[in-house]
């Protein structure tokens, strides 16, 4: 079976070396980047099925990041992390073609339930696309 | 009874600001004040003018009466005199001194002369020696000699002579008026007395009122007339001399404090001097008198001046005091609202305050919980740990978590307390939807022994409004009745809602019989972080949380409470929300767990 591979943005580096952790004991391929500009140039060397995306970050923000994801990449999944000031900001990615949001302090279950859900969502979507390829 | 009763959304404790009663009583006599100072100075200053003006003009009109009256009179008695010499001119140069010194012929003319009025007492000739020739009269006068008398020697120089009055050998008060007639060098005199009382009555039939009078006095000071009130004929005049220095004059008599002998009211009076003989014409009046008409025009208009000032004054105070009514309306308004917007900024600057603190936790919370899985996974990874040490550390951990959960319900809370968040209205049917809430709560409550009574207004009807939100403004408030009861046996929560069609809302009562609050502790009541249970049991948020859900639907929340009796939460919900949360209602809520 194929490794799921993971890109998390956040601007907290001990959250997001925790996670890297934990998601990679859980059978991910993770790496993990600090800001936007990092996330978008690392995207454009490697493959990744899911991106968990933290909404505010310094510099480039969660949402210009989404977009900018969404228009190079757009089957990759992206899960938000947000806060609960920010609930708006969540749905906000949602509407702008986020698979979900995670409340900030993210418990790692739910987290990796997300991630688990927005990675089958993109092996269908793969699959179907290829389906259609095939029809034609 | 109330203790006391706090009430945020129309807020009472007003005029505390502003000094209260002292400041408007302050501002009241400053008003009055300044309303008299504005309507008495023009009164005043127009009645002061009016009065300068009207009482000069009346003083010259009565002098200049005074003075053609004294003008007149002295016309009158001038003529008089002029005419009875005259008379024996007429006689002395139409008549032979021997014709004369016939006493039948004498008495003929005496007659004719006094044909016309009892002008003259006695008639007599007298020759250059100052013999009485004839007399016709009721005196016994013929063979005196007048050659020695000064007016004898007067009328021997000057041909015509009018003495002063004096006592004479008839001795009473009389004055003669002689004529000489010179034919060669033969010397005659046509003597006669005036009658003294005609000559009296001409000069005294001046009548001026009750205390005027009028006199004739010669160049001493001697009275030729008897005045009405001061002194004889024949005495010395009242008035010194030296006052008539001039031709005629007017002026005004003033009382001399000084000396006793000379008390008299105070007097308007006016002279003039006749030209022959050289008696000084005197008419006098008190000036109360006088100045009757000017003073009775003066007191009418002193009362009309102070019924102006009681009307100004009775205006003044009445608009004052509208004024200050509809100030002090004002004020209050003015502090409700301020009041009102204090408490609301205050919340708003607490609630940014929260966001931000609550959103920045959120981050360290977030490592420490990660940071905990990554122990318990290498944890679990390592191997030959000893089992007590693990089932520790995992007890350990859990606390952990369930603390930073915790914290998290705590961040929540302030978020939720923070106008960020949004509302989602919904028809809400409020009567079910407390029921429901009730019935949520009913277990807890039979376990403390408490027993809820709900009077539900049947007619309500269903309305726009948050139901999420209002449940927990309606779950605090249960919460902390709960609260309230806590060490009583039994108690009872009462849960009314009335339809206000007036209002166009809905008035809910939320009563409980607990502890009561403290009328300090009610001023606080709706501040955040405001509690008064043990530490861990309260946020300090349920109120406020609860106050600004409220006043962000329209309503307003207040309170009564009485220690150790319980207390009354009355809220009132409008049926439609305000337009800035029904503006709201295109950002659809969207609940991140149904969509995953």
């Amino acid at each position: 079976m194929k490794i799921p591979r993971i890109l998390l943005v956040d601007d907290e580096v001990a959250f997001a070396n925790n996670v890297l952790k934990l998601l990679s004991k859980r059978g991910y391929d993770v790496i993990a980047v600090n800001d936007g500009e990092s996330a978008i140039r690392t995207l454009g060397e490697k493959e990744f099925d899911v991106v968990i995306l933290d909404m505010k970050m310094p510099g480039m923000d969660g949402i210009a990041t989404l977009k900018e994801i969404k228009e190079k990449e757009p089957l990759v999944e992206v899960v938000i992390l947000t806060g609960h000031g920010t609930v708006e900001s969540g749905i906000e990615g949602m509407q702008l073609g986020a698979f979900d949001f995670v409340m900030k302090p993210a418990n790692i279950a739910d987290l990796h339930e997300k991630v688990c859900q927005a990675y089958q969502r993109k092996l269908i979507e793969e699959e179907r696309i290829k389906q259609q390829e095939s029809g034609r | 009874m109330k203790l006391g009763s706090e009430t945020i959304g129309n807020g009472d404790q007003i005029g505390g600001e502003r000094g209260g009663k002292n400041h408007y009583s302050r501002l009241y006599r400053k008003f009055v004040f300044l309303t008299l100072i504005c309507s008495l100075a023009p009164l005043f200053l127009v009645g002061w003018g009016i009065y300068i003006y009207y009482s000069g003009f009346s003083r010259m009109r009565i002098e200049n009466y005074f003075k053609s009256q004294v003008e007149h009179h002295r016309g009158i008695i001038e003529l008089f005199l002029r005419e009875r010499t005259s008379d024996l001119q007429l006689v002395i140069f139409t008549h032979s001194p021997d014709y004369l010194q016939k006493t039948p012929n004498l008495r003929r003319v005496f007659n004719v002369m006094n044909r016309e009025g009892c002008f003259f007492t006695d008639l007599g000739i007298i020759d250059d020696q100052g013999r009485h020739l004839a007399y016709v009269g009721p005196y016994d006068l013929m063979g005196k000699n007048y050659s020695k008398t000064f007016w004898f020697k007067e009328v021997m120089k000057k041909g015509v002579y009018i003495s002063d009055m004096f006592m004479g050998f008839r001795n009473a008060p009389h004055f003669i008026i002689a004529v000489l007639r010179t034919e060669g060098n033969r010397k005659w005199i046509l003597r006669a007395s005036i009658d003294t009382e005609y000559f009296r009555s001409l000069v005294e039939n001046v009548k001026m009122g009750r205390t005027g009078e009028v006199y004739l006095s010669n160049r001493e000071g001697i009275l030729q007339t008897t005045p009405r009130f001061s002194g004889k004929i024949m005495e010395k005049a009242p008035l010194p001399a030296a006052f008539f220095h001039k031709e005629s004059g007017i002026g005004i008599l003033e009382t001399d404090r000084d000396d006793p002998n000379q008390q008299f009211p105070r007097q308007i009076i006016a002279y003039t001097w006749l030209q022959n003989p050289r008696w000084k014409l005197v008419i006098k009046q008190d000036y109360s008198e006088a100045f009757r008409d000017v003073n009775h025009a003066n007191r009418a208009a002193l009362i009309f001046l102070h019924l102006s000032l009681l009307v100004i004054l009775i205006i003044s105070v009445i608009s004052t005091r509208y004024m200050i009514k509809v100030i002090k309306k004002r004020d209050e308004e003015a502090d409700r609202l301020n009041k009102q917007l204090t408490q609301a900024s205050k919340l708003a600057s607490l609630g940014e305050l929260s966001a931000g603190v609550a959103h920045e936790i959120n981050n360290p919370l977030a490592i420490i919980l990660t940071e905990n899985q990554v122990i318990r996974d290498s944890v679990e990874e390592t191997p030959n740990l000893d089992d007590s040490f693990k089932t520790e550390l995992f007890t350990s951990l859990s606390q952990v978590d369930a603390q930073v959960q915790r914290c998290n319900l705590i961040t929540q809370n302030l978020l939720r307390f923070s106008r960020r968040t949004k509302s989602r209205l919904e028809t809400v049917n409020l009567n079910a939807f407390l029921e429901e809430i009730i019935q949520l709560m009913e277990g807890r409550a039979k376990g403390m022994g408490i027993q809820f009574s709900a009077d539900l207004d049947k007619d309500l009807p269903a309305f726009l409004s948050d139901p999420s939100q209002l449940q927990q403004v309606f779950l605090n408030l249960i919460t902390n009745a709960f609260d309230a009861h806590d060490g009583k046996p039994y108690g009872t929560i009462s849960i009314s809602t009335r339809s206000n069609n007036q209002r166009e809302g809905v008035e809910i009562v939320v009563a409980d019989t607990g502890s009561g609050i403290s009328p300090e502790n009610m001023e606080k009541m709706f501040d955040p972080f405001f509690t008064t249970k043990p530490v861990g049991k309260g946020t300090g948020l349920g109120l406020s949380i609860s106050y600004s859900i409220i006043r962000r639907l329209g309503g307003d929340i207040s309170v009564q409470s009485e220690i150790g009796k319980g207390t009354q939460f009355n809220l009132f919900l409008p049926f439609m929300p305000p337009a800035d949360v029904q503006e709201n209602l295109d950002d659809v809520f969207i609940n991140p767990h149904s969509s995953a």
